[in-house]
């Protein structure tokens, strides 16, 4: 049994022999192969199918998925439940009838597991029977009857458990917990893990992929009153929680190869402040660590909340961890995000409580609809503002340059609103609410989506507290890097007129190699700490909000913006044209708000002192940085110190998310020529992680690359 | 008052605790033959040229008036009539030129430092290396002293061959000194560095006794100071420290002998000096049964 390291580091072992070799089993595909062999359950034996309405449809299929989904019960658990239908792993509900899903589901979320484990679902049974009192003969009686379908469905689920186990007495530990649980509220630690497993467990039976959100915060108190009662030791603790990792395992299969196996948006959040701004982190914070730790599961990529006071054992603590590589965890800056979400709107209280949609970007949990349109701010400039290099552009200055594209900027984002505006009916508002138009069935998440029972409305129609539709500016140090090249060739050193560089990109650089070697050698880009190019990004940045900002009001969504890529800059290459800045056609160039490959000189610190200059508290959803750290650098005492210093740095200049990892491309390498000696060695794409073997050839390419300068 | 500064580079990690700032400084009265950094020995700057960044466009050769830039088949540059001026390196569009060693005042150097100030949590600062810094003693003290008084942690990697009155002056503003034992053999030291270590140890005793904080810094070099004798004797010289950090075992590599070509010299590298693993956690294992922390 070896979980891989990127430093060659031994991973310390805590946790039994089984549970060890659970999770081995687990990470060698054992059960995500298990979940293949039965991928959806079919509806074509119903008759009437084709005359229902798409709610009856989705109810009839999610009553089916739960009478019929094979029960699985793997060797040792401690925990039960289990996602067995394959089609959930391809994000669809996994029911068909002749052969076609009935439905897509939904990611992008992190559920209210609050409610689930203090409360029970049995209160959200009460609350949607009050509902269904309430809507019955009104146009939402539909959705009202559905909740109540779906709740009797997850307790059809539960009851099969309760049969499969009730004569197991091996599993006489999780039987009695799922007496309990998740339908009524928690009373110990273990029965809180079983909840919160089960229900997550449920919903991405039904093909949705939830995020998990605070867990610390979610089971922090249980532990503390199982350990100062005595019944429960930490060492039990850690095992259970394990379970609750390993199981989270269930759809790794190593078969789905292109972006990678493990991106099921299933992310944790640790730490950080609650609502009343005390300190969250406390022995499950450190559970968690420590079982990332000795077991290297990427799997639920974890995102620590740090602000100026955090603890420095905490932080060694995730240094020590981060330096294994994988990825695995990844930090927030929580005193700009909560200045931000406040800027945005929210209330202190409410700020305090964000996780995120189970990627990096920032929501409130349990009470919030997620979309994201991501763009491409590269080719916006080179085909929208430069015409794709035609004839005849020219501007005068380069001002007059720089406000042409912030219109067009504000254009796009104007695009996004008008695009969506098709959700709502006709005059958009009913004494200023805003009506959405039915759209697809999702009740089994609406179900644990504040608010969304007692409106009578879906997740997707307006149900939850906030409906955010999240524009993403993609190629970001790209476009700053070909508008700062721009004004030092042509405005400023006047070595050539704006249409005669055209001409030049226009057709790749051919003849050209002196200048384009000048552009890309003599400059100094984004990501080096370089004033003067920073304050392009800043202001970029900043004029990306306002167009955002201006959208307010205007329709049944908040646009908060956001800056990411999530590796589209792989499928963006084949279409961009030359760049400015020294760049070819067909260049796989930056990632999310990380510098163009190849232009970082100054190392670690100089980027994240660039990415910092913006002012990123007026990006509500998030901008990620990516930082790419060699084992050598992170090594010893030494390395540990160097990693907090960059943690406590990037805190105090403002930094919003940042997903260090540990790389070391010659492994990498290695493991591309020989994938069958690293099923289990992770790498950070982006919101997510992946197995690097099941990335396919020019996703692993762009990783080693990223990890090569 | 000037310093002549090769490079500055930022996120250091292997240069004293925490993240740092390394100031290379240009000059070393030393001339060992594994030396890492061989751009560093002359105090005067030097033309680098890189050719495999050059695409032969000729930019250097219009824009050189001394006739530096030679075409013969290949591009090639004539030390002897190169004045370091820099014009060359300002039109070369691939930076395959640089002048290495440029003057700046220790007010640039601090602006520079000052940018990571930030991440110098968890000990972390400024360090000066080289080149030998103390070669430029009373620009380095100004430097050191600027440091301080700017509540900068401070490093200083050293040689030890230097002015003792310069290193009395120094131990008030370093708050780690990087001191490097090459070899404890004299006849070695000589025959590989050009001088004898007798000045370096004496100087270690100097800075000792003032109470400076002592890291070693030890290179090893597979079949010239790879033998027991020498650990042993390390052993004897760190442990007569009062204020010892630790010791640090540098195994060589060859990568100055590529920077050598780079200055229009012979590849100096010589790959048989590196030491085997087994060597360095054979050292490792000599110092610490002696009771050393070594790294």
């Amino acid at each position: 049994m070896k979980f891989y390291t990127q430093n060659g580091g031994k991973r310390p072992i805590r946790l039994s022999k089984q549970t060890r070799q659970f999770a081995y089993e687990s990470l060698e595909r054992k059960y995500g192969l298990d979940t293949l062999k039965t991928n959806s359950i079919s509806l074509d034996n119903n008759e009437n199918y084709s005359a229902f309405s798409a709610l009856e449809k989705y109810d009839i299929a999610i009553l089916k998925i739960a009478e019929e989904a094979p029960i699985r019960v793997c060797e040792g658990e401690k925990i039960s439940g289990a996602a067995t239908l394959g089609f959930a792993i391809k994000h669809a509900v996994p029911a068909t009838y002749n052969g076609t899903p009935v439905c897509s589901s939904i990611s992008h979320l992190t559920v209210d597991f609050e409610t689930v484990l203090k409360e029970g679902v049995n209160s959200i049974k009460i609350k949607a029977e009050e509902a269904y009192e309430k809507y019955r003969t009104t146009e939402k009686e539909a959705f009202s009857k559905s909740c109540l379908n779906c709740i009797r469905a997850f307790e059809i689920w539960h009851r099969r458990y309760l049969d499969a186990l009730r004569d197991l007495s091996e599993y006489k530990a999780n039987y009695e917990n799922l007496t309990h649980v998740p339908f009524e509220p928690a009373k110990s630690f273990y029965e809180a893990v079983q909840s919160l497993w089960f229900t997550f467990a449920f919903i991405r039976l039904c093909g949705n992929w939830p995020g998990i959100g605070r867990i610390d915060y979610l089971l922090g108190d249980y532990l503390k009153k199982d350990l100062e009662n005595g019944t429960l030791s930490l060492n039990e603790a850690r095992e259970i929680l394990a379970h609750f990792f390993i199981k989270g395992c269930e759809w790794v299969n190593g078969q789905f190869i292109g972006s990678g196996d493990a991106q099921h948006y299933q992310n944790i959040v640790l730490a950080g402040i609650d609502e009343n701004g005390i300190e969250v982190t406390n022995e499950v914070t450190y559970l968690v660590l420590d079982i990332l730790e000795e077991l290297g599961i990427s799997d639920f990529p974890t995102t620590v909340r740090l602000n100026k006071n955090t603890d420095e054992k905490l932080l060694r603590r995730v240094a020590e961890v981060m330096r294994f590589g994988g990825g695995m965890l990844a930090i927030y800056n929580e005193d700009l995000i909560i200045e931000a979400l406040v800027k945005d709107g929210y209330s202190e209280r409410e700020a305090r409580k964000f996780a995120n949609d189970g990627c990096w970007e920032v929501q409130i949990p349990g009470k919030t609809f997620f979309a994201y349109y991501p763009f491409d701010a590269l080719q916006l400039l080179q085909k929208k503002t430069l015409s794709c290099y035609a004839e005849g552009v020219d501007f005068p200055d380069f001002e007059a340059l720089y406000s042409a594209y912030t219109s067009d900027l504000h254009a796009q984002v104007e695009e996004f609103r008008v695009k969506q505006s098709v959700k709502f009916v006709t005059d958009g508002t009913h004494n200023g609410t805003w009506i959405w138009k039915p759209q697809p069935p999702c009740t089994v998440i609406s179900l644990f989506e504040r608010d969304c029972i007692e409106k009578g409305l879906s997740y997707s129609e307006g149900g939850p507290v906030y409906n955010l539709i999240s524009p993403h500016i993609g190629g970001l140090s790209d476009v700053v890097n070909s508008l700062y090249a721009i004004k030092k060739l042509v405005y400023e050193e006047k070595r050539l007129t704006l249409p005669e560089l055209l001409r030049i990109l226009k057709h790749n650089w051919e003849g050209e190699e002196a200048l384009r070697q000048f552009a890309l050698n003599r400059y100094v880009y984004y990501g080096n700490d370089n004033d003067e190019v920073d304050a392009i990004a800043s202001r970029l940045l900043s004029d990306f909000a306002d167009a955002c900002a201006s959208l307010r009001g205007r329709s049944g969504y908040a646009f908060p913006g956001g800056v990411s890529t999530f590796g589209r800059q792989l499928e963006w290459s084949s279409t961009r044209l030359a760049a400015p800045h020294g760049r070819r056609m067909g260049e796989v160039l930056a990632a999310n708000a990380s510098p163009t490959p190849g232009t970082d000189r100054e190392g670690a610190t100089a980027i994240i002192r660039s990415y910092c200059k913006a002012d990123l508290s007026k990006l509500a959803t998030g901008a990620a940085l990516d930082l790419k750290l060699l084992p050598s650098s992170v090594a010893g005492e030494d390395g540990i110190q160097a990693l907090v210093a960059l943690m406590r740095g990037f805190v105090s200049l403002g930094g919003f998310f940042m997903q260090p990892d540990v790389v070391d491309a010659a492994l990498l390498r290695e493991a591309q020529a020989h994938p069958e000696n690293y099923q289990t060695l992770s790498v950070r794409v982006s919101g997510w992680n992946a197995r690097f073997v099941t990335l396919n050839k020019e996703w692993q390419d762009m990783v080693i690359e990223q990890n090569e300068h | 008052m000037k310093l002549r500064v090769t490079e500055i580079q930022r996120f250091c990690m292997h240069d004293g605790p925490g993240i740092r700032t390394t100031v290379f400084l240009k000059g070393c009265p030393l001339r060992c033959a594994w030396c890492h950094n061989p751009e560093t020995q002359k105090l005067k700057s030097e033309l680098i040229f890189y050719p495999n960044k050059c695409i032969g466009c000729a930019a250097c050769k219009t824009s050189c008036g001394n006739g530096v830039h030679v075409w013969s088949e290949t591009h090639l540059i004539d030390r002897v009539a190169c004045i370091s001026c820099g014009n060359c390196v300002e039109n070369c569009p691939t930076s395959a030129l640089e002048i290495c060693g440029s003057e700046y005042t220790v007010k640039d150097v601090l602006s520079i430092v000052e940018k990571d100030r930030v991440f110098y949590s968890e000990g972390g600062g400024v360090t000066l290396s080289g080149g030998e810094p103390f070669v430029q003693g009373d620009s380095v003290i100004e430097l050191l002293r600027a440091c301080k008084e700017a509540g900068l942690s401070t490093a200083v990697e050293t040689c030890g061959y230097a002015d003792p009155c310069v290193l009395r002056e120094a131990v008030k503003f370093v708050d780690l000194f990087l001191w490097d034992i090459k070899d404890t053999d004299d006849k070695r030291h000589k025959q590989y560095t050009g001088v004898s270590n007798k000045k370096i140890l004496e100087n270690l005793s100097v800075i000792n006794e003032l109470g400076a904080r002592i890291r070693l810094r030890c290179i090893l070099v597979n079949g010239v100071n790879t033998d027991k004798t020498h650990y042993k004797e390390l052993a004897v010289i760190a442990k007569k420290i009062n204020n010892f950090d630790r010791l640090e075992l540098i195994p060589y590599h060859a990568y100055g002998g590529t920077k050598s070509v780079f200055l229009g010299f012979a590849d100096s590298g010589r790959v048989e000096w590196i030491p085997t693993e087994q060597q360095i956690q054979e050292a490792k294992m000599i110092l610490r049964s002696e009771g050393v922390n070594v790294i």
